[in-house]
């Protein structure tokens, strides 16, 4: 397949990435039933990982792999899961994506992987607050249109 | 404990229609008990995090 970025935006995503602090790795789940744009999603994330050595990826299929997706609380396909990593050890920083990330969503993707990097929400001390006394799991699934 | 994701609203339709997706982006709470068009200011986001919490 072509590729899907070209060398201008690898080009700002590499200046971007000089930012980067901390290793990333990018969790990918694909399903070979009724995922049409899984190509796509695996081969955008793939492109984005290779600009930079603090990023790693691992691709699995959201079937074949029925217990990791679980496991990271992955039921749709194309599902991308960006958490930090250290040596070996993966911390899930509760960022996914489920669908395509185009258009603006591609400024998202980039964004979600600094801030996993940077290992700071950019959160207010309020919600830091909040946050840390939560002890019930909360949700938040933000839909988006391609743009 | 908590997880935010991205859902590409025109690949999931049956979950896009479930929460009654029209306008977006829309923030959905806790598999829809709650919503919020538009977006959010952190304080607000906050808010009705906190309100569903104690439903």
């Amino acid at each position: 397949m072509a590729q899907l970025l070209n060398d201008d935006i690898i080009k700002q995503i590499r200046e971007v990435f000089e930012g980067l602090a901390n290793p990333v790795h990018i969790m990918f789940f694909g399903s070979k039933t009724g995922c049409d744009y899984c190509d796509d999603t695996r081969q955008l994330v793939e492109e984005v990982a290779a600009v930079s050595d603090l990023i790693s990826i691992n691709i699995y299929d959201i079937e074949a792999d029925a217990d990791l997706a679980a496991k990271y609380n992955v039921d749709k396909a194309p599902g991308v899961v960006i958490a930090a990593k250290e040596g070996e050890q993966i911390t899930d920083f509760g960022v996914r994506l489920a669908g395509i990330p185009s258009g603006h969503e591609f400024t998202s993707l980039i964004q979600d992987i600094l801030l996993v990097s940077n290992r700071d929400s950019g959160l207010n001390p309020q919600t830091r607050e909040f946050l840390k006394g939560l002890d019930k799991p909360v949700l938040l699934q933000v839909f988006v249109t391609p743009t | 404990m908590i997880q935010a994701e991205m859902v590409e609203a025109t690949e999931f339709p049956e979950l896009s229609m479930r929460h009654n997706v029209s306008g977006v982006p829309q923030t959905t709470i806790n598999d829809g008990m709650a919503h919020v068009v538009g977006a959010v200011p952190e304080p607000n986001l906050l808010a009705e995090i906190q309100r569903v919490l104690t439903k």
